[in-house]
């Protein structure tokens, strides 16, 4: 492993781990409860819709099947909750990359080591990208194996489609926020965007879907490409997903070009 | 490889930030086995050359080579040791770890060369890099420039921070490089501190290199406070006009003057009366180094672009 990569993912180390340890416990914690639904369908179905106005319902994804095993992994889990904790997770994480360390004066020595520019911010991309693998591949696991356990009934492929849009979510907004961090090097700028476009992103796919005005926004809202296909009731939404990946790559052809080209540090 | 090649070649090497000049029109050459120290106060340009060097900015025009290479291509850098100016360290990684980093992205360096480099300053690799004290930080920073014995080294304001022993130490260093025939660039804002180990200095002021000499030029330069007194009173005519002197004040029995450069003219002068008692201050090359930027504030003043700092 070249040796930036290897830096790198013990700077990474501690912030994935806390970020891993918190989603597995929501997890733990959430999946869990499906325990109880399952005993009491009939409690909890309309309670669940009766707690939440129209425009939150719309929000959370509806709730619509809030009982049955799949509605309830998508409404609690894969809707809108451990999405955004995995986002900031990336966010963070694409942060560090280089606008960071950039503002803080530590890039200086790592750009004047006889490494190109180029392959500088592939390297702090890949050990990010590594870091953020591990971290949802052990979330995965988690996942399943209380979904199995809880009797959620939703077969392990189905979950792993879900956690895979999670992580092509995860990694385009991280990617992002590499982006604007390495053609500005400022990360106030990075988490502002990822975080506007976030937030803008998943509102144009929930209750903005029926207002006509903007519902044509939801095809710049990566949600929709991992939304849209409904993974937890159809598998894979291949074409989405191509969709996310390939945004991600131009993303990240944008940021090491940006950053060959800029003086850093001033 | 080549050794007749400029380690530094800059041509009209020009940096603006937006509307603010950080250097403008530098034209210099370092050669290989030379050790040049950069001076200017804070702000003068001298971090903005160094960087320039380094590729971590790109010119706004003019041009440098360095070690006979564009400074961006990454592979010159792997024959420069580099020292930042404001260098940070941060965070829970123990120094040895960060070292033993770098030595591996630059192509490995035996750990037995870092230890005996951390011996050498008496640096602390075990203590985790965010609770280093500053000159601790300049340890470390002095031992990743140094540690794997660049063809080039640049050192952006070496010694501070640094105790007094500490920086004879690596003064020691500097002589070693200068002495195996590497070359050496190091910047500093007093002269003080670069004068024994540099063979030539450059002095920047306000982005633009007023001033190249050699140490040994510059010495000769020296403005020197001389004294001399006489058995008799002497004829104060005997001391005017003489080449170099300045500041004549002949009275009775005594002499004093200052004098630019060699004292040859005086000495002679005063070898026709008989000299009792003779004080001649150190050359002060700090105060040279003072003249040359006295002389630009004046231009400045002149055409009435000086600005406050």
């Amino acid at each position: 492993m070249p040796a930036l990569v290897a830096q790198s993912l013990r700077e990474y180390r501690r912030m994935l781990i806390g970020w891993t340890i918190g989603i597995s416990v929501f997890m733990s914690i959430y999946i869990g409860i499906y325990a109880n639904i399952k005993e009491s369908p009939e409690v909890y179905g309309p309670a669940a819709l009766a707690k939440y106005p129209g425009a939150l319902k719309d929000l959370m994804g509806g709730l619509a099947d809030f009982t049955s095993g799949p509605g309830f992994l998508q409404s609690v889990v894969y809707q809108l909750f451990v999405p955004m904790l995995f986002i900031a997770c990336a966010c963070g994480i694409g942060n560090r990359a280089i606008a960071q360390p950039e503002e803080s004066g530590l890039l200086e020595l790592t750009v004047t080591l006889p490494i190109e520019r180029v392959r500088l911010l592939l390297q702090r991309f890949g050990a990010g990208l590594l870091g953020l693998l591990a971290a949802v591949a052990l979330t995965y696991l988690l996942a399943w194996a209380i979904a199995t356990n809880v009797g959620v009934g939703v077969p392990a492929d189905r979950i792993l489609a879900a956690h895979t849009g999670v992580f092509l979510l995860a990694l385009f907004f991280g990617t992002l926020t590499l982006a604007v961090g390495a053609a500005t090097g400022r990360k106030g700028l990075a988490s502002a965007v990822a975080g506007v476009w976030t937030i803008g992103g998943y509102a144009v796919v929930t209750i903005g879907q029926n207002v006509s005005a903007i519902s044509w926004l939801k095809w710049v809202s990566p949600f929709h490409y991992y939304l849209e296909g409904k993974p937890i009731y159809q598998g894979f939404p291949v074409g989405d997903y191509l969709v996310l990946a390939g945004a991600t790559a131009v993303l990240l052809l944008t940021a090491a070009l940006a950053f060959d080209r800029r003086d850093v540090g001033v | 490889m080549n050794g007749m090649t400029a380690v530094v070649e800059a041509e009209g090497l020009t940096k603006f930030y937006g509307q603010r000049r950080g250097l403008e029109d530098l034209d210099l050459a370092i050669q290989p086995g030379e050790v040049f120290g950069y001076l200017g106060p804070n702000g003068s340009g001298k971090t903005t050359t160094i960087r320039l060097l380094l590729d971590v900015i790109r010119p706004t025009r003019g041009r440098a080579t360095v070690l006979g290479l564009d400074p961006g291509d990454a592979k010159v850098r792997a024959r420069i040791g580099y020292l930042p100016g404001e260098l940070a360290l941060a965070g829970r990684e123990r120094a040895g770890q960060y070292l033993r980093f770098l030595a591996d992205a630059r192509g490995g360096v035996a750990q037995a060369r870092i230890d005996e480099l951390a011996e050498r300053l008496e640096a602390d690799l075990s203590v985790p890099m965010g609770k280093l004290s500053k000159g601790n930080k300049q340890k470390v920073g002095l031992i990743q420039a140094f540690m794997h014995r660049p063809e080039f080294l640049i050192l952006d304001e070496p010694t501070s921070g640094l105790d007094p022993l500490v920086q004879q130490e690596f003064l020691a260093m500097v002589r070693e490089v200068r002495a195996d025939g590497r070359t050496v660039l190091m910047s500093s804002h007093v002269l003080a501190e670069v004068e024994h180990v540099s063979d030539r200095v450059g002095i920047v002021r306000s982005g633009r290199l007023v001033a190249v000499e050699e140490v040994a030029a510059l010495r000769e330069k020296a403005v020197r406070r001389v004294e001399l007194h006489f058995d008799a009173p002497v004829p104060p005519e005997a001391f005017e006009g003489l080449p170099g002197v300045r500041d004549l004040r002949a009275a009775g029995a005594s002499v004093t003057c200052t004098i630019d450069g060699r004292p040859d003219a005086l000495i002679k002068a005063a070898a026709r009366f008989t000299v009792v008692h003779l004080v001649s201050a150190e050359p002060d090359l700090e105060e040279i180094f003072l003249t040359y930027y006295s002389g630009e504030e004046d231009q400045h003043a002149r055409v009435g672009s000086a600005k406050p700092a």
